[in-house]
């Protein structure tokens, strides 16, 4: 069954991003769902679905949402450990098979004020790699990056494009927490965190609620704005974990490419934006290369061409992304990508922005993309 | 500095790998059933699913696969450590195992040996270095 142009994003909404102390997790998300309804000039009574995700500390589900809400809408879901990608496809396959017409997702966290703990073990629990010192996610992006050097000669000013050119866009969005400039040099000048990745090349960790409002295309035509329609999407698993051969690599995302590009009909060459869930750079660096943006190992020299920079042929993370704009999740990803779609991003608009695409992940475990026209029939 | 990161000598599944290696020997399981080696640890075989596995010694030595230098404690067990070296191993006979490297700056594709060395009374940890012979 195709999913195309059936069903569309037509509200976004979300609080400030940065330290939001003795704000729940409920609450930002709560806050984040009432501005995306005014957005899309719906009302809490039009509201017939909910998708919640848990946030880091395990809290934040529909259940736990629902009461702030105030509703009971007869289609109640949550996600665990969820980024937004696979909230919408949710959202996409409760409409279509008709279980609800007006769904808000939503997502918050509190994990900077609350001072979540992100250094212990990926997996926490005490294995040989944890014992020997593999902790915090930076360490398995470091030995996927260095892994990609190796074989291809990936150097530093190549990959520090993509911390570098993410600033660039975040310098024009006024909601980017990191707007400093971060020219080659200043990068290249600042020391490791875990060789070869530094600081400037992981998320930071803000606190902040966001919320999208999705429904029919019918109905989404009735609405205040254009609507991003979804074209396409698809995930891939890769839950077999560290028994997948050279996981870190995470060589299962070129089947999520495949999926979409197969269903949808479109290629790589289509996409005026491009949105990548980056707690770390090298999630980009991955995705450009399985995706087909480049080929593979060649993401290095694309990237150093300042393809994905202001100005360049594939604008990528127009908002700064996580690297510069804020933690939450891949949440924003999606809402810069309406707001592109919409034509109302502002100084940091792409002209013409007809194609949009997500692709985002779930660490070492789970790929989602997402593909968003302001064209039904794209 | 903070209290070392100290495995579960009896965990159920991964127990026997850490009493190996109080002998000074480095195990993986072998699936009874199928004959695949497999590292980390689990309790089924991901490929035939058989349940049954003989932990076997390996002969300790392979190449380099990647590796990552911490120059920052992201955790305070290893403060005292930084920098230090994680690399991954791509073992001789095949699996690859995630550990500390200890020596010259690495290169992958680089011969390392297993050695063994005290993590806290009681408990041993293999760690690489680069292949002597």
């Amino acid at each position: 069954m195709s999913i195309r142009g059936k069903v569309a994003v037509v509200g976004v909404g979300h609080t400030k991003q940065g330290e939001l102390p003795g704000m729940a997790v409920e609450e930002l998300a709560v806050d984040a769902i009432r501005l995306a309804l005014d957005d899309a000039g719906l009302a809490l009574d039009d509201v017939d679905g909910l998708i919640a995700c848990k946030s880091v500390q395990g809290l934040g589900n529909d259940v736990a949402v629902g009461g702030l809400l105030g509703i009971n809408p007869r289609y109640s879901q949550s996600l665990d450990y969820g980024t937004c990608n696979f909230s919408l496809h949710l959202a996409v396959q409760a409409i279509v098979t008709g279980m609800a017409d007006v769904i808000v997702m939503c997502y918050g966290a509190n994990a900077r004020s609350a001072k979540a703990d992100f250094t212990g073990p990926v997996n926490f629990q005490v294995d040989l790699a944890s014992a020997s010192g593999l902790v915090h996610i930076a360490g398995h992006a470091a030995l996927a990056l260095q892994r990609h050097k190796s074989l291809y000669g990936t150097t530093d000013e190549q990959f520090g494009s993509i911390a570098v050119a993410q600033r660039e866009w975040a310098q024009m969005n006024p909601a980017a927490i990191f707007q400093d400039p971060l020219p080659m040099d200043a990068y290249l000048a600042q020391p490791y965190l875990v060789e070869p990745l530094r600081r400037a090349d992981v998320t930071m960790i803000s606190d902040g609620g966001v919320a999208l409002v999705v429904t029919s295309a019918e109905r989404a035509a009735d609405l205040r704005h254009t609507p991003a329609y979804v074209v396409g999407m698809a995930e891939q698993s890769g839950v077999r974990g560290e028994h997948t051969h050279e996981y870190l690599t995470r060589p299962w995302l070129r089947d999520a490419a495949s999926a979409i590009w197969q269903s949808t009909g479109l290629t790589p060459a289509d996409v005026d934006v491009l949105y990548v869930q980056d707690p770390t750079a090298v999630w980009t660096l991955q995705m450009l290369e399985y995706y087909g943006f480049c080929g593979i190992g060649e993401a290095g020299p694309f990237l150093a061409e300042r393809n994905t920079a202001p100005g360049g042929t594939l604008p990528t993370n127009t908002h700064g992304g996580q690297l510069s704009e804020s933690y939450a999740w891949g949440w924003m990803h999606l809402v810069e990508a309406v707001r592109q779609l919409r034509g109302a991003a502002g100084p940091r608009q792409v002209a013409d922005a007809e194609i949009a695409m997500y692709c985002s992940s779930q660490a070492f475990s789970k790929a989602a993309c997402s593909i968003l026209s302001n064209r039904e029939d794209a | 500095m903070g209290a070392p990161m100290v495995p579960n000598l009896d965990d159920r599944v991964a127990g026997p790998f850490w009493q190996a290696a109080n002998e000074q020997r480095l195990v993986v399981q072998r699936c009874d059933a199928c004959g695949h080696l497999r590292w980390p640890p689990l309790s089924g075989c991901p490929d035939c699913l058989d349940r049954s596995a003989t932990w076997v010694d390996v002969a300790g030595t392979g190449r380099i696969w990647s590796f990552a230098v911490y120059h920052r404690a992201l955790h305070p067990a290893f403060g005292a450590d930084v920098p230090y070296v994680i690399a991954v191993i791509e073992l001789d006979e095949g699996p690859l195992m995630t550990a500390r490297y200890t020596g010259p700056a690495p290169l992958v594709n680089d011969q390392v040996e297993v050695f063994f060395e005290s993590l806290v009374e009681g408990v041993t940890i293999p760690r690489f270095r680069p292949r002597s012979d």
